[in-house]
């Protein structure tokens, strides 16, 4: 069955899903929808269940200086198509509510998104380091990180 | 048809003398010449000839001298390197082992474990992640024990070394013997490598 984003839209509505703010085409994926990050939890359910999203392919954040995004690659065995989740955060304190309950794979993809980007997932069962040694301090992929002489970064890394 | 021109007779084996590794000529300490000449020699002659000058050295200098300049001897010509690949460099590691290079001639080979090992070949970049396991994996093998940092990101961190994650150089972490450079080295410049070592655990006579 082909799926497109009209297909999205009709689905979400008939299974009464809140807080989609819009859905729109995208290259690759049936749609991308972007959503508000109060209603994540919800929606990831109406995901799973009534859309058949069953894979969680990977999560990802980005620092866009005003805003953080972090976006969700979702796959329907059903429909073989990918769509997109995509939330704004705020760039003080970036933080959504985990997938995990809802994907288990999203375990590692957040504490991945949540040490190179500083997205903050609540609720998640196990947010520590998975890439970086346990205490760094940095969350290397932010704008505001600069790159380090290498003895600068040696002391810190060595001193927690 | 031109004829089959006679096969040259084998060259003589090569006079006792300075030791010319690809690197250059190895340096030679004086009381340890008579091994020096054992090391010249071709196999078939080697295991006579190494009986020989034992049991005169044995007889000239006693036991306790000679139990240093024999394990001195016998392990830098056997030593064995953890089996650790790290990045890209451990491919021309690997090759270094394999048929072409066959690094195993000069008693060099791989062990599967730390503690079977007393050379540590870090063949890769260092990240911070694993700097805690590189550690554990030197502490846990045996004295009197060596490290070649071996291509540009054990060196020194390579094109990484500004990167959030490397480690700028793996001598931040443990001693380093004998620094190889290139990205990554040949084959032969880990021969090399491996003959400087040699060389300079002779050296040393540890
Ligand atoms: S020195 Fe070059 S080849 Fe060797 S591990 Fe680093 S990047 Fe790879």
């Amino acid at each position: 069955m082909e799926s497109n984003p009209e297909d999205i839209r009709a689905q979400l509505t008939a299974a009464g899903a809140v807080g989609v703010l819009a859905v729109e085409p995208f290259d690759g994926a049936a749609a991308r929808v972007k959503f508000a990050p109060e209603s994540a939890a919800a929606l990831f359910q109406v995901f799973r269940d009534a859309l058949g999203f069953t894979h969680l392919s990977t999560v990802g954040g980005i620092d866009w200086v005003t805003r953080y995004e972090v976006f969700y690659l979702l796959w329907s065995d059903a429909t073989k198509r990918y769509v997109i989740l995509s939330a704004d955060l705020d760039a003080k304190t970036p933080h959504i509510e985990t997938a995990s309950p809802t994907w288990p794979s999203a375990n590692w993809h957040e504490r991945e998104a949540w040490e190179l980007v500083g997205i903050h997932f609540d609720h998640h069962p196990d947010l520590r380091h998975l890439l970086m040694p346990d205490g760094y301090q940095f969350h290397p992929l932010q704008r505001a990180f600069k790159l380090h002489e290498p003895e600068e970064l040696e002391v810190k890394v060595r001193h927690v | 048809m031109s004829a089959v021109a006679p096969a040259a007779p084998l060259p003589a084996a090569p006079k006792p003398g300075p030791v010319v590794g690809p690197g250059g000529e190895l340096p030679v300490v004086t009381n340890d010449v008579t091994f020096v000449e054992i090391e010249t020699l071709r196999s078939r002659e080697f295991l006579p000839a190494a009986k020989e000058a034992l049991s005169a050295m044995l007889k000239e200098q006693g036991e306790s001298k000679l139990i240093r300049p024999v394990f001195n001897w016998a392990g830098r010509n056997s030593l064995f390197p953890l089996h650790w690949g790290l990045a890209c460099c451990a491919i021309e590691f690997a090759a270094a082992f394999g048929a072409r290079w066959d690094a195993e001639r000069f008693g060099v080979v791989p062990r599967s474990s730390p503690r079977q090992c007393d050379l540590l070949i870090v063949n890769g970049t260092v990240t911070w992640k694993v700097a805690h396991k590189l550690i554990a994996l030197y502490e846990q093998m045996p004295e009197p024990k060596w490290v070649i940092a071996m291509g540009n990101c054990a060196t020194g961190g390579g094109p990484f070394r500004t990167a959030y994650s490397v480690v700028p150089g793996v001598d931040k972490l443990v001693p380093v013997d004998v620094y190889i450079a290139g990205c990554p080295p040949r084959p032969e410049a880990l021969l090399d490598g491996i003959l400087r070592l040699e060389a300079l655990i002779r050296e040393r006579g540890e």
